[in-house]
Parts: structure tokens; sequence; C-alpha cells
């Protein structure tokens, strides 16, 4: 099955999250434990002269992921590259949307290569951070699944 | 030297290059499930965002003289990672430069896996805080009142 092909000025289907304390403080946990810091508590973001605790940055990466996996497939785990700039912090409780429009579609080596404007805007239409994706035209599969799933048999 | 130039003192002590060494880890079933349950993403591929690779090298060399505070990131996907397999990720200092008088540093990552397979590479922007001289985070403080 070949997925739909995209075009300049298409919108791709965007991502909703809800941040939660909860999962902001297991966030630096993943992977590996980065103890408490101003992402994860609140001594310690008062410490780095903020308020509150804030998400991280890579936090909102992970949205933007979910953004680009969902929208192309293989073409982005393959060969995907992102360059983004956190503009306004992300706090609990705000609803985050991961967005991305068509910018240009190239040609690279005999393959088409889609450019995206790329951001997440809060509850109030505010961005949180912008940059831009690249990637190959979507690809309906899915492969990382797969391996996972040879992998646990 | 004038007062601005000494005030990133630290800053300028990090050369250019800097080769930050390298760190490995096993990618586990509950790394990848913690991380896809946290990010509300079942079928999250590159576990490895969590993992903040640049930052992670950068730290373990300069943690005590110099905070990098994530302004953006840089990244490219080469083959996503496998559960099992041992990731090497190895690191430099890749640019440095003062932009309306603050101090940046360019931390750049590769990651690995144990089958030579390149998982991915990154480039951590971060705003150099020197360790005890002004909070990580006076800059957003400052700019939004956070």
């Amino acid at each position: 099955m070949m997925a739909a092909q995209l075009k300049v000025g298409d919108r791709l289907e965007p991502v909703t999250r809800e941040v939660k304390t909860e999962k902001m403080v297991e966030f630096e946990k993943c992977v590996w434990d980065r103890g408490r810091n101003s992402h994860s508590d609140i001594n310690a973001a008062k410490a780095d002269g903020i308020s509150q605790t804030i998400a991280s940055g890579q936090n909102q990466m992970a949205f933007l992921h979910e953004l680009l996996e969902r929208n192309f497939g293989d073409a982005w785990v393959y060969g995907g590259k992102i360059s983004v700039r956190y503009i306004h912090p992300v706090y609990a409780g705000d609803r985050l949307t991961a967005n991305g429009l068509v910018s240009e579609v190239t040609e690279e080596d005999g393959k088409a290569r889609v450019s995206l404007h790329v951001w997440c805007e809060n509850q109030d239409g505010r961005k949180t951070s912008a940059g831009t994706a690249h990637a190959g035209q979507p690809s309906a599969r899915r492969s990382w699944l797969e391996t996972a799933e040879a992998h646990a048999k | 030297m004038s007062d601005s130039e000494s005030q990133f003192k630290v800053w300028e002590s990090i050369p250019l290059g800097d080769d930050l060494g390298s760190l490995d880890y096993v990618l586990t079933d509950k790394m990848v499930s913690d991380y896809r349950r946290v990010v509300d993403n079942s079928q999250a591929a590159y576990p490895t965002v969590a993992a903040r690779h640049p930052a992670n090298l950068f730290y373990r060399k300069y943690a005590s003289v110099m905070r990098v505070p994530n302004m953006g990131h840089d990244s490219e996907y080469f083959n996503p990672p496998i559960t099992g397999k041992r990731i090497t990720i190895t690191g430099r200092i890749a640019d440095k430069y003062i932009r309306r008088g603050n101090a940046y540093i360019i931390v750049e990552a590769t990651a690995v896996d144990e089958d030579g397979r390149l998982i991915e590479r990154s480039k951590l922007v971060g705003c150099a805080r020197e360790v005890g001289k002004e909070a990580a985070h006076d800059n957003i403080a400052k700019k939004w009142g956070a």
C-alpha cells in the first residue's frame, strides 16, 4: 500500500498532547535517570531562576517525533532531519499541538525530499517551539514496529 | 581584556572541537515501554530522544563549571534503535558563538549500536551558563517572567 504523497501547502495531521507533572518527572528518568532538575523538581527550578518546573525541550521534540512518525512512517525514521528552537516555556497543564506544513518538495539523488515548517503551540495558540524538518515522501510502512515484534518473539 | 569578554571566561576555556568521550548503554524493553508511556505514544520509534545524548556527554565532563540549558535541537535519524542492543554515543563541541550578548555551545553526539548501525546524530544548542555565576534559566525568567 502506498501512502499519499505530499505537496507544497499540505498540512500534516496534527498531534495534541496534554503535558502533565507526573509525565514530566518520568520523562527525566526515561532511558537515563537525570536526577532532580528544573524539569522535575520545584526546588531545582527555583535554584535555576524560574518559579515553576518547565517541560524539557526534548519533551516537545517527542511530540514532534510522533507527528512525523505518524505522517511519514519509515520515510521519517530512516533519514529524517529536524531542527527546532524552543521559544516559549511549556508548563504542566499546557495542551500542546505539534504541527507541520509542507514548504517545499525537491529531488535529491532521484528521490523526492519533503521540507516542512514544524512547530508546537499551546492551548492559547502561542508557539512554544518552531523549526524545520525534512524527509522522503511518506511511507505506509512502520518497520520499527515489525522489528520490535520480531525481537519480542 | 574587556568586561564583556571576561564574563565568558569559562565558555572561552572550553575548546572548539573538544572530545567529550563516549558513553554506552543497552536499550532495554523497560526503557522503551517507559518512554512510550510518558510520551503517550505506544508506537514511538526513538526512545533515545529522552536520553539526551549530547547533554549527558557534556555534563559528564563540564557539570562542575557550566550549564547548557537547551535552546534548541538539531537531529538526523538513520536507523531506529533495536531493543537489546548496546548503543555507544560519542560527542564533541561542534561550535561556539556569542549572539545578542549570550554565549552558546553546540554539542554534537553520534549514536551507533553494537552492530555498527548508525542510529542518530544530534546537536544540542546550549545557552552557556557558568555554574555559581548565573542561574541556568535566568534568560527564560527575564524574557517570559517564568
